[in-house]
């Protein structure tokens, strides 16, 4: 059999920036034994970047609000699906299964659809919808597996996201004088544990005093956090980045001593990290990690080995494992190894073939 | 010392003495954990460290845990051998490893170095006196005047703020030598530099004047993990516990959360009154049946109060005019025969936007700087000619008032600072113009919300000299511990990230209500605040003005300069004529009057 056609359909795509985006771009750029189309929402900067990048994308008008453009990305999946003839298509969000269940119908063609997690609690009749019509769903860890099979899916696949393997900075890795935790994350939702990191701090203070934490990212939470830290008495150990370039961020990792982003699960029925895949690119920069005991940091974090699983709502719990790991660097570095080590089993290459066994064997049947 | 607060400790007292230093703890302790092993003050395993506790450490068990990991040695499942061992961990910095209600001292002999520290929210009491080299801490500022450590001298200062605020703020006391610690503030001392000092170690934060962009349902999932988590801590004993059910939605939710985590049939207490239209027992008597308790309903009657108020009044650590204090210990004497801990809904209205005056004041503030002097002076003009206590003439009141710190205080003083020059002596005269909102940091900045910084203020001066002061004492008069599952630090974090206007939705308290409504029913998440519940003018009208009128003959108060007894006996007497309604006035003095005879 030839190299299956995949139809990618993808709200998210680069140039826009963010996980299921970069998710999306590797997996289309590493499916190496087919042939795949992306389907997805323009973008101001996106013909230049399409033209570096070399990949078939075809792109809809989207200049709407982000619900018209998603209803016009399913009306044109149709129409591009009549013309390329997939023999998979690929979903890479359940906001697009309204398409997927017509091409199914119209073409006979196997759907595979992947989950995160956040999305499934915010719209629950797509992601029913999905399960419905999914020969085969993707979770990318295996919390968000568990979530799928209670909404009923059968064929659940775990194949987590991957990580560029090679950093793009990866020549300097000489750490910072100032002792540095670093935490990459936008400051939106609250389940992310920044308030943790900063009731953490005085603590951390007490064995390695001049340490700092250092975050990179932005978002409404921004303000609040920052009043956190003045109220703990923390702010001028505080240092936050805001939303940086990916050198910046990259510079972060490499320069920081650790990693840590004690996410929760959230309160209320909502869903928290689907898999954690900063963790991942935590390690690849070789730094060890503290994560919380629960959601997808389990499948992104190995215990003891890569960096220490905590229950993240206990600040004093995370405080004990961020000072052990300033304060045994040699630990640490083991640690920060095994992290690079754990890191490249998740190489995109790896992961993309992992998918590309799944498409082959649905193509076969389909 | 240990003899003067039994009663916060009847089953266990202990004495630590340092003889290298001369350094001496004392503690009592009323046993709720681990009821064999709790003897404090609690040393360490080579003597150099020593502590003792008031009040509770609700993470105790997670910090053991976090300790144990950390390679120390620990012989039984009390907080305070925890809190040692978190001093030697972090040093004074172990504070921020804390949530609970506590005040502890600890002492450091190698270093030669005293901790002490108070919550975070001012639940637990800590006073000290220094003098010279010396330094005396105690749980209660009478325990210094009785056992000789103190002077009992009263501060003018402090009087004055008593009369007009209703309670004495921290760090005064009403004795004029001792000082209280602040809520969230540490004391270090040491025999080498031996002036105390005091640091605050963490602040309410600063509230936000943004719209937050979260879902209100997301928020009301947030403050509900968060109220289950703090409940869990809060329903830990190894003794019954009950709850202080008032009718409102605050101890309701407390209700709804502690019917579901406790194990049996969780045990209503509620107070009522025999004069009409301020019973809190018909509501209550709802809730209870919807909770499924086993509920109890102490109702007060004129002539009960008659005979108990000033003998309760008189047990007053500090002075506290709130007019709720009485029937609040009387109630807790009842729920004592049945339980040794209670929960109630203390901090949320201060937390969470219960008090209606907060969007009045912000209104008001906003439109008076939109008129000008002449008009606001009609308004002022007009808003004398308005019936007294009236909604409308309150808020004309309001708007011709300047200030946002005047306004506030003119708001919950019920225009007390007026009154000063007339009821004052010569000995509080001088301060009859004193500016007591100085310091308070409230301001009505264009462009910014009044109401946020209203609510703060609410949360750092009368929640703990007022709110929780009642509630400490009142309840831990008869050995009973109260506990307030609002007042968890991360809960506290999370509602000031909130806009004041996302809290005063929904009449006030929006999360709050809307949690009712989700785990009792909408029903229950309706009532309105009362400002107030106890019947004090009846009361005063009947035999405590009797007893207020034999103060005023006859108190060294009076005769000593402090009030000026003609022009209080003519409001007393036209109170008890049903001339007008002097309660706002009356009350405080006869409060102040128990207790100052008491001290005499």
């Amino acid at each position: 059999m030839s190299a299956p056609r995949v139809l990618m359909i993808t709200p998210d795509f680069p140039p826009q920036r963010g996980g299921i985006q970069l998710l999306a771009h590797r997996i289309a750029a590493h499916l190496r034994e087919s042939t795949v189309r992306v389907l997805t929402l323009g973008h101001a900067e996106a013909g230049p970047w399409d033209r570096r990048e070399g990949l078939d994308v075809v792109r809809v008008a989207g200049e709407g609000s982000h619900r018209a453009d998603v209803a016009r990305l399913n009306a044109a999946a149709l129409r591009e699906a009549r013309r390329f003839g997939p023999d998979v298509v690929l979903c890479m969000h359940i906001c697009v299964a309204p398409a997927a269940t017509a091409i199914r119908q119209a073409f006979r063609v196997p759907v595979l659809t992947y989950m995160y997690a956040r999305e499934v609690a915010a719209s629950r009749r797509l992601a029913e919808l999905s399960v419905r019509i999914s020969d085969r769903v993707v979770a990318i860890s295996r919390y968000t597996a568990r979530i799928a099979e209670d909404l009923g899916a059968r064929r659940v696949s775990l194949i987590t996201p991957g990580v560029d393997a090679e950093p793009a900075t990866s020549g300097s890795t000489q750490r910072l004088q100032r002792p540095t935790v670093l935490t990459v994350s936008r400051m939106t939702e609250r389940y992310k544990g920044h308030d943790v990191m900063i009731r953490a701090l005085p603590l951390i203070r007490t064995h390695v005093p001049d340490v700092q934490w250092a975050v990179v990212g932005d978002g409404a939470l921004r303000g609040s956090l920052q009043r956190l830290a003045e109220a703990n008495g923390v702010a001028d150990a505080v240092l936050m980045r805001g939303a940086v370039d990916d050198a910046e961020r990259d510079r972060w990792l490499d320069t920081a001593h650790v990693f840590a982003m004690p996410s929760r699960v959230p309160a209320g029925d909502r869903a928290g990290e689907g898999f954690g895949i900063v963790y991942l690119e935590a390690g690849v920069h070789g730094l060890p990690v503290v994560a919380g005991a629960g959601g997808g940091a389990l499948d992104a974090v190995l215990d003891g080995r890569t960096g220490r699983l905590v229950d993240p709502s206990d600040h004093v719990a995370v405080a004990g494992a961020i000072s052990d790991l300033l304060t045994e660097p040699a630990a640490a570095a083991r640690m920060g190894e095994a992290g690079r080590e754990h890191a490249r089993e998740f190489a995109w290459p790896r992961i993309a073939d992992r998918l590309q066994e799944l498409i082959t064997e649905s193509a076969g049947r389909g | 010392m240990n003899a003067e607060i039994v009663h916060r400790g009847p089953d266990d007292a202990g004495v630590h003495v340092d003889p290298g230093s001369g350094v001496a703890l004392g503690a009592r302790r009323l046993s709720i954990i681990d009821l064999a092993d709790g003897h404090q003050p609690v040393i360490n395993e080579t003597g150099t460290v020593a502590g003792a506790l008031n009040g509770e450490i609700y993470n105790f068990e997670s910090l053991r845990e976090e300790l144990l990991r950390a390679g120390h040695r620990l012989r039984s499942r009390c907080d305070t051998e925890v809190l040692v061992h978190l001093y030697e961990e972090h040093g004074p910095d172990m504070v921020h490893a804390l949530e609970g209600m506590y005040a502890f001292v600890i002492w450091d002999a190698q270093r030669r170095r005293l901790l002490a520290a108070r919550d975070r929210f001012g639940e637990k009491p800590l006073f000290y006196v220094a003098r010279g080299r010396e330094l005396v801490l105690a749980s209660e500022a009478t325990a210094l005047t009785r056992t000789g450590q103190a002077s009992s001298a009263v501060s003018a200062a402090a009087l004055d703020e008593y009369f007009v605020l209703g309670y004495v703020q921290a760090p005064r006391s009403i004795f004029a030598e001792i000082r209280q610690l602040p809520p969230a503030h540490l004391l270090t001392w040491s025999q080498e530099r031996p002036h105390p000092s005091v640091t605050r170690y963490w602040s309410p934060p600063a509230p936000s004047g943004e719209p937050t962009e979260e879902p209100f349902a997301e928020l009301v999932d947030e403050a509900e993990e968060l109220l289950a988590r703090s409940m869990r801590g809060r329903l830990h004993a190894d003794v019954p516990v009950g709850l202080f059910l008032s009718g409102g939605v605050d101890s309701a939710l407390v209700g709804a959360f502690a019917a579901d985590q406790i194990s049996g049939t969780l045990k209503t207490f509620t107070v009522g009154y025999d004069v009409g239209g301020t019973s809190e027992a018909v509501p209550a008597r709802a809730l209870a049946a919807a909770l499924h308790s086993d509920h109890h309903e102490l109702v007060l009657t004129g002539s009960e109060m008659a005979v108990r108020a000033p003998a309760t009044l008189a047990r007053l650590d500090q002075p506290l005019a709130d007019q709720a204090f009485v029937p609040l210990h009387l109630l807790a004497a009842q729920a004592r025969r049945e339980v040794t801990v209670v929960v109630g809904g203390e901090g949320s209205d201060e937390l969470f936007g219960g008090y209606p005056r907060v969007r009045w004041m912000d209104l008001a503030g906003r439109m008076a700087r939109r008129l000008p002097d002449s008009a606001l002076r009609s308004v002022g003009a007009a808003s004398r000619r308005l019936p007294a206590g009236g909604r409308a003439g309150r808020f004309a009141q309001m708007l011709a008032t300047r200030s946002l710190a005047e306004r506030h205080l003119g708001c919950v003083t019920a225009g007390r600072p007026g009154t000063r020059a007339s009821v004052y002596g010569p000995a509080l005269a001088p301060l009859a113009d004193s500016d007591l909102a100085r310091g308070w940091g409230v301001e009505q900045v264009p462009g910014r919300h009044a109401a946020a910084d209203l609510m703060r203020l609410d949360q750092t001066r009368w929640l703990p000299d007022d709110v929780l002061a009642k509630a400490d004492r009142a309840t831990m008069l008869t050995s009973l511990e109260m506990r307030t599952p609002f007042l968890h630090r991360e809960l506290g974090e999370f509602a000031a990230s909130l806009p004041a206007e996302t809290h005063l939705a929904d009449d006030g308290k929006a999360i709050v209500r809307a949690l009712v409504r989700r785990r009792i029913g909408p029903e229950f998440a309706k009532r309105a605040k009362r400002p107030f519940a106890v019947p004090v003018g009846d009361w005063l009208r009947g035999s405590l003005g009797a007893t207020l009128g034999e103060q005023v003959a006859g108190s060294a108060l009076y005769r000593d300069g402090w009030f000026a007894a003609e022009p209080v006996g003519r409001l007393l007497a036209a109170h008890r004529r049903g001339e007008a309604d002097h309660s706002a006035v009356l009350w405080p003095l006869f409060s102040l009057g128990c207790w100052w005879e008491a001290q005499e």
